[in-house]
Order: C-alpha cells, then structure tokens, then sequence
C-alpha cells in the first residue's frame, strides 16, 4: 500500500534514526579503537588512541543531535511520531516537554546515553593513562545503551526500541489507512499529570546521572584487572565512587521529596520495587567506598573493594531490567511499561557480570589479597564489618524485590508481604542501628593500631552524651514506646556526636577529615528523620461521624482516615480548626482553599493558613489526580491532600442525550380526582380537570381533545400548581409534561384510561442532585521531616568534602 | 577457628534468615474459596464487575467504599474498603486486593490497579470524526 499521508512531517525523524544508527556505529568504532589502543605497550603510539577518541566524539555529537530531533518534534507537536503522540500533547507547557523525554523507555534510554557520553568525555581528558583501558569499558557500556535506541529488526530479533517510530507504524487502526490521518488526531495523549512537577524536572536527569556516573568505578576495576594496575586504579575509583554516590544519593532523596510534595501517599518512602531498584546499587557502592579506603591505608580487604566496585554497576543494570522488562507487574505502582526488550536489557546485564567473572578468575592468583587477619581494634576492621552490614542489607532488599523474578524462574507463585513497610522496617532498622554505631565509634579507631585507652574514653564520652540526648528525644517526641525506635535514636545520635567531635577536630586543623564527619553527621540525621517522621507521622483528618455499615465493618475498627468538609463549615482536627473555603481553577488544575487555624486557651487567633492542595479533574475519564500542598514548619508539616471531590458536570449535554436522562425512573400512578401522590421530598395533589385547555402555536380542530390535568404540588417550601396537558390529535396520543426546576419534578399527563375511570400521571424525578461543595480530604502531621531533608543537605555538602580532597589526592599523585 | 571463618558463618546465618523471613512474611495469590478457607491476609486478582453497584457517599461515610469483584475463578465477592474510592477505578483491567474474608465479605486494606491508563495504552483517540474514522 502506498498511500501518500497528508501533512506528515518525516525529516526530522529520518535524521534522528540517522543518528541513533551512528551513534551505535561511533560507539563501536569507538569500542574496537580503545581495545587495540590499551593492547599497545608503546604508549607513545597514539593512532588507535586518536582515533578512538574520535570515534567518541561522534558518537557524543550523535547523542547530542537524537536528542535534539526528539525535542524538535515533541516542541512542534508532530503527532505523526508516536513518542510525541504518546507522551505530550499541545496544551503542555515547554518547561515540561523535557520531562516528556523521561516518560517513555526511550527517552530515559537517551538520557542515559547521553550523560554517559558525557561522562566519557570527561575522562578522555582527564584520565590521562587510565584513558584506554577505562574507555574501553565506558565504550562497550555505550554500544549497549546506543542499541537500546536502535529499533531495528534483525532475522525476526527485535533490537531496541526507536523514539522516531511514527504512529501509523506502531500501532494498528483503521484511520491509518487514511491519507489525511493526521488531521484526525488533533493531540497527543499528553504528559501523566503527576509528571508534570518541577520535580520532574530535575529529579530524572540527577538519577540518571547518578546511575550513569557508576560506570565509572565499573570502567576503573575492569581496567585495573585487566591491565593489573591493581592497587592503582583505587584512588580514581574512590573519587568517582563518591561522585557517583553523591549525585544517585540526591536523585533517589529527590524522588522521595516528589513523592512527599506531588504525590498523594502519604509519606516520602514506601519501599517499592522501583525505589529499592534505585537504592540498592546505592548502597553497595557506599560500602565499596569505605571498603577502598580501608584498603588504600592498611592493604586489606582488596577482594571485597574490587567485588563491591563490580556488583554495584551490575545492580544498576539488574535495576533497570526490573523497571524496564514490566516483571514487576502488578507489584509496583511505577515501573516503566514492556517494551518487549527484557531480552536484550538480561544480555547487557550478563555480558557485564561474564565480563567481571572472567577478569576476576584470571586475575585471581595475582591479587594484592592478604592473608593476615586486620587487628579488631584497627579502622580497616570496622569498616570492612560496616560494608558488610551494608551488604546484608541490600541482601535483604534484593531478595523481597525480586520475588517476581522469583515467580518467574521457579516458575512459583508468591505473592509479595502484604505489609512490605513492616517487612523492610524489620531488618532495616536493625541494620540501620549497627551501621550508625559503627559509623561512630571506628571514627576514634586508627588504621592498623589504636591506643585503647584514648579509644574507649571517647566512645564511653559519646555514649554517654548521646544516651542522655536520647532520653529527652524520645521523651519529646513519644516514640518510647518501641525499642528498636530507641535503639536507632541513640545510635543516630551516638554518632552525631562522635562525628561532631570529629568535626570539631578538623575546625581545629585536621581539614582532611571533615568530609567524612559531615556526611556521617548527615547521614544520622536522615536516619533520625526517617524514623521520626515515618514512626510518629499522624493522620489527623479522622472522622468517627460516618455512617456504619455493620457490625463487621465497626469490628474492623480500622482508622477513618478521611473527613469530608462542606463549604464553611469548619471542623476540629487536634487543634486545629478546619475550613474548606471554595475551589478554584488555574489551568487543568482546581485548587481547594483549606483553611487552617489554631485558637489559643482565650479565644485570640494563635495561627491562620490555607493550603491549596490541588486535583486535575478529567472529565473525559471522569477521574482526579490529587496533588497534596503543605505547610512546613521547622519542626513539623502539616500535608494534606484531597482524597474525593464532586466531578464538575460537563457544560452542555451531548448530543443524543434525552432530557429524561437527568431523572431516575419515571413511576407512573393512576389516579382519579382528589387523590394523593407520594414523592421523595413532598406530594402531589390531583385537583381536578381542564377541559379548556389552550395550547401555543397548536390550533386545535372539533375533533381533537386536550385536557389539563390541574396538580397541586406541595413541599415543605410551599405550594406550586402545575398543569401538564393530554391530548389525541387524530389518531395520535399526545402529551406536554410539565417541569417543576425547582422541585426537581417533572410531571406528565400521560394517559387516560376510560375503562377504569382513571388518569395516569407520570412523575419524573431528578436524579438526587449532591451537594457540590465538598471535599474528602486526609491532613497527616509530619514531625521533625525536615531533619531529613536538612541531614541529606549535609550529607552531599560531606560528600563534596571529601571529593576535593581525593580528587586533590589524584592530583598529587 | 579464624576470625574470617566466623564471619562468614555469621553472614551466611543471617542470609539464611533473610530468606526465611520473607519467605514468612509472603504472601500468596489465591481466590476468593481460598481466602475464606484461611482466614488470613492474602492476595486476590480478579476483575471489577462494572454490572454491579460500586458504592462510594462520601456525604454517608467518606471512608466506606464497596463493590463488587470477580476473581480469576470467576468467583464473586463483595468487596468492602476502608477508605476513599480510588481514582480512576472504573477504567481498571485488572486489580490486586491485599485483605482477608469475613463473613463472607472481603475487606480489603489495599487495591492495586493495572489501568490501561491513557498514559500508557496504544489507542489512538480521534475526536470529533469517530464514525467517520472508524469506517
């Protein structure tokens, strides 16, 4: 068939696909380049190297120009192109056609290509002799990530998935046969409205960057077992070990912060598939940061340093084929839809660990590994316990996540914990304990030998302090009722304190070691914040005034979370007075004034805010998308969002509507003169018959008759009289009913019937019009949130740190 | 023994045990028959009834929603939730509730839905011309 399409811009898509089919090549060339060019003991013959470089440099002007084809068409609105129709639509504004980009697989693809690319190029010029031998794996990672963009079909195997598809070709319909198919399709699908958040912005790009960046410690092992640099690939590994935790650790926190600000959960964490997807290489790449530094000052542990480097990019990658191969199902509430590349996604992730294996078996033999024990009072010791603890952790993690690949391998069928937050809570509070505790007192031991004495009177010092802070914690914030709340509340505090004596050293001259006391500092708090916050956090939107359903449903006794507010009718929650005020609409959101107010013992007005937190009402799917608005106060939040609104009526009606679509089922009485109708607000009296009926724009001849039926409609309001008429004009029964608006009532005349001396009376009734000035809303008072949010603040700030100083360590080198 | 020995005896201990506790902490998909032989929380997939009433008065009580799903046995069930009526429930395909059966009621305390969402399902929406189209 060759239909020629009306309107269709193609350019722009076969110069993208152009460049996608070159970055793979470049990124290839580019691979085969750096290989031979790390094979060449002469390092003073830089022709593979050059070109290499080269071919890296394509391959990142590539990447550059799919992306801006991608933009191109998304900002002109080309619906022929099926991303753009899938993921935008006309009405989105242009800040947010970026985060279109990471709506779709594709996209994200791309952006993750793309700060690899970028990423390589740093270390083309900063890598000076680890160049060839890192690039080469940078390289390999990029042919991967370029063939995911590929969307081409090799003997019936599909290799990635091109974001220049045009719809007509991904998706079967009758329009497409259509020349003019295009102007059928006025708009795109659009931008999930939970995307659209400034977030949204800037949180997928810092992830991907964060999960790009892991490569590079990757690039470094790989190239140090394969050129057996051993021992030197650890101080670059360290430095962008600590990047790439940094920049992952404030995208995953970002996450978190958009869930609690955009979402309407209810919390900031929710341990979900993809959330643990994200943290997991997280945290083994934080452990293999300590492990290296144990390693670089006392030569122990190397195994577990390189093993750590290794399995952490692998999880990145077993991360994006859990979000990306749709197995989670039904498990997770956001993981990316199947784009039927699960297969290729296991071939990255396993050419990768092949990879790792087969280096680390050669090298075997030749590995710096020491056969001596570490002192157990010595630095190296305790950090390699504490990289462990860290592992068990994501141990644990992995293996509750992964219960769908479970399913699928073994072929079982288990379901994940019905409460997953009590489940993770469980482990990873008592793993949270011993990591806060080792993280404060390894902080007083030396490498290699500590004076005991000096050791335990600080951690004794410590301890002491951070019991006595721990008391009037819990007491203020009545989490004393758990043990394992006020176990992790010491031990966050505990080292708090032995870091902020560390801290206080370094103020003192010992610069070198403030990195590490601030972002362990931070760290505790986002630990003390976490607990706090989700421990004590409490729905205080609880209604006990609705209507029971039952004795099992009372036995269920589960909290009411939900109040409904009707328009000025304030209602008390703890101590606070709450008002909903009115609804607005700004574009496709309608915002809900909520007032807030606190009154003091006397009356006088203490506090007084409104929150506006927000729902998109869709019409078409007859659906909200509620986003929370917040209070934040230094000490706590107060979030509320609502749960259910009235749906606005559409305007008009549509056509091929009736009007009786708007009353219940008409009940139709028979009735004589004098009698009474029921109906649900009041009733209705049959006065009697008017036989001089006249009808507008209707003349009447001899023969036809019309007849009023004379009602009197009574209501606690008042009376009306209303008067629908009957009529057989020729052979044709007729009628005019009679609509009461006010009454909610239409009435129809409908019948007469002469053989049982009665009148049928048809009584329509609206359908039972709501009240259309409410709202369902849940408010949840978040105590001590921002310690999270600050401590994460200072983690990065330690995280910096202590990057300057290694990278100054590089450079002195 | 070595050191090395016995922390490795102690990880594996304790990798023993995270598998046992989520193994103990799973749960399993099951049918509404089986949900009312045990008598404990587990998993039921199933399809909403959309002939029936789904009932959520917020006015009545804004935290009691009930309605009716069939579950892959074909079984159905009333279904009672305590909370608010989830957004876009009707467009669900397929929901998971996590709860457990009493008296021949399910209560639920947590829907899942796979909702061919706009966002990500393939059907082109053509407006206004949709007869036309369609020919």
């Amino acid at each position: 068939m060759n239909t020629v399409f009306a309107g269709e811009h193609l350019l722009p898509g076969k110069i993208g696909q152009f460049f996608v089919v070159l970055s793979f090549g470049s990124a290839m060339l580019s691979l085969i380049s750096y290989y031979y060019a790390s094979t060449i003991n002469n390092k003073l013959d830089t022709s593979w190297r050059n070109l290499g470089r080269i071919a890296y440099f394509i391959n990142m002007a590539s990447v550059v120009a799919t992306g801006c084809c991608l933009f191109y068409i998304i900002y002109n609105h080309y619906f022929e192109y099926h991303y753009a129709w899938a993921h935008s639509s006309t009405t989105l504004p242009v800040y947010y056609i970026i985060s279109c980009f990471w709506e779709g697989q594709e996209g994200s693809f791309w952006l993750w290509t793309f700060w690899q690319g970028v990423l390589g190029m740093i270390l083309i010029f900063t890598a000076r002799s680890w160049e060839r031998s890192v690039m080469v794996t940078i390289s390999l990672s990029q042919v991967f990530l370029a063939s995911m963009l590929l969307g081409v079909e090799i003997g019936g195997l599909k290799i990635g998935s091109s974001p220049f598809i045009l719809l007509r070709n991904a998706i079967e319909a009758p329009i497409f046969s259509r020349a003019n198919y295009l102007s059928l399709i006025p708009d795109g699908n659009g931008l999930n409205p939970l995307l659209q958040n400034y977030w949204m912005v800037i949180h997928p790009p810092t992830l991907f960057l964060g999960f790009a960046s892991m490569v590079v410690p990757f690039a470094y092992g790989i190239a140090g077992l394969y050129t057996k640099r051993y021992a030197e690939m650890v101080k670059p590994a360290i430095a962008w070990s600590l990047f790439a935790v940094m920049i992952l650790g404030t995208g995953i926190i970002m996450g978190s912060f958009w869930a609690y600000e955009a979402l309407n959960f209810g919390g900031f964490w929710a341990w979900d598939p993809v959330e643990n997807a994200s943290i997991i290489p997280w945290i083994t790449l934080v452990a293999s940061v300590h492990v290296l530094i144990a390693y670089k000052n006392s030569g122990h542990s190397y195994f577990t340093a390189i093993f750590l480097i290794l399995i952490s990019f692998i999880l990145v990658l077993y991360a994006s084929f859990l979000t990306r191969s749709g197995i989670l199902g039904e498990t997770s509430v956001h993981a990316f839809t199947d784009l039927g590349m699960s297969g290729q996604l296991l071939f990255y992730m396993l050419a990768f660990v092949v990879l790792a294996i087969i280096l680390i078996v050669i090298n075997w033999k030749n590995l710096p590994i020491t056969k001596k024990d570490e002192d157990t009072y010595s630095r190296e010791f305790w950090l390699f316990i504490g990289a462990l603890t860290l592992g068990i952790s994501c141990i644990q993690i992995i293996v509750t996540t992964s219960i769908p690949v479970f399913n699928v391998v073994f072929g079982s069928k288990i379901a994940p914990p019905t409460n997953p937050i009590a489940h993770y809570n469980k482990w990873q509070i008592a793993i949270a304990v011993i990591i806060a505790c080792i993280s404060a007192f390894s902080q007083f031991l030396k490498y290699k030998k500590t004076d005991m004495r000096k050791f335990y009177i600080s951690v004794v010092v410590c301890m002491l302090v951070a019991a006595l802070l721990t008391g009037v914690a819990v007491y203020l914030t009545g989490i004393y009722t758990n043990f394992m709340y006020i176990l992790l509340t010491f031990s966050a505090l505990f080292s708090i304190i032995a870091n902020g004596k560390l801290l206080g050293d370094a103020v003192k001259g010992k610069w070198k070691l403030a990195g590490s006391a601030v972002a362990h500092i931070g760290f505790a708090l986002i630990l003390v914040g976490a607990l706090i916050a989700a421990a004590t956090n409490k729905v205080i939107s609880i209604n006990n005034t609705g209507v029971g359903f039952g004795d099992e449903f009372a036995k269920a006794n589960n909290p009411q979370e939900n109040i409904i507010l009707y328009k000025n009718t304030p209602v008390k929650m703890n101590e606070y007075m709450v008002t909903y005020k009115g609804d607005s609409t700004s574009g496709v959101n309608t915002y809900y004034k909520v007032n807030y107010q606190v009154l003091d013992a006397k009356g006088a007005l203490k506090e007084d805010f409104n929150l506006y937190p927000n729902a998109q009402q869709n019409l078409k799917m007859k659906q909200i998308v509620a986003s929370p608005d917040t209070k934040h106060y230094l000490l706590h939040d107060i979030y509320t969002h609502v749960s259910s609104v009235p749906l606005k009526e559409e305007e008009h009606n549509h056509d091929g509507h009736s009007d009786d679509e708007n009353y219940d089922e008409p009940i139709t009485h028979q009735v004589v003169i004098g009698d009474t109708v029921k109906y649900r607000e009041g009733f209705i009296v049959v006065k009697g018959i008017n036989k001089n009926v006249k009808i507008q724009n209707l003349p009447l001849s001899a023969s036809d008759v019309a007849i009023g039926l004379q009602l009197e409609v009574v209501t606690p309001q008042g009376k009306t009289q209303a008067e629908p008429i009957f009529l057989i004009k020729g052979n044709n029964k007729l009628d005019f009913g009679k609509k009461l608006d006010e009454q909610g009532l239409k009435l129809r005349f409908s019948n007469i019937l002469p053989n049982q001396n009665k009148l049928e009376l048809t009584v329509y009734q609206k359908q039972k019009t709501e009240r259309k000035d409410w709202i369902v809303m849940k408010a949840i008072v978040f105590p001590y949130i921002n310690l999270l949010w600050g401590g994460t603040i200072i983690m990065v700030i330690g995280f910096l740190l202590s990057i300057f100083r290694r990278a100054k360590e590089l450079k002195s080198a | 023994m070595k050191r090395g020995s016995i922390i490795g005896i102690v990880i594996i201990a304790i990798a023993i045990g995270v598998i046992v506790s989520t193994y103990a902490d799973s749960s399993t998909y099951g049918s509404f028959a089986e949900a009312k032989e045990m008598q404990k929380e587990l998993h039921v997939v199933g399809k909403l009834n959309k002939a029936k009433e789904m009932y959520y008065e917020p006015q009545k009580n804004a935290n009691y929603f009930s309605f009716y799903l069939v579950d892959n046995k074909g079984t159905e069930c009333k279904v009672i939730f305590n909370g608010t009526k989830p957004q876009d429930f009707e467009k669900s395909e397929q929901i998971v509730l996590t709860g457990e059966m009493r008296n021949g009621e399910f209560y639920a305390n947590k829907i899942l839905m796979k909702c061919p969402s706009k966002y990500t399902q393939d059907k082109v929406e053509v407006t206004q011309t949709k007869a036309q189209a369609n020919i």
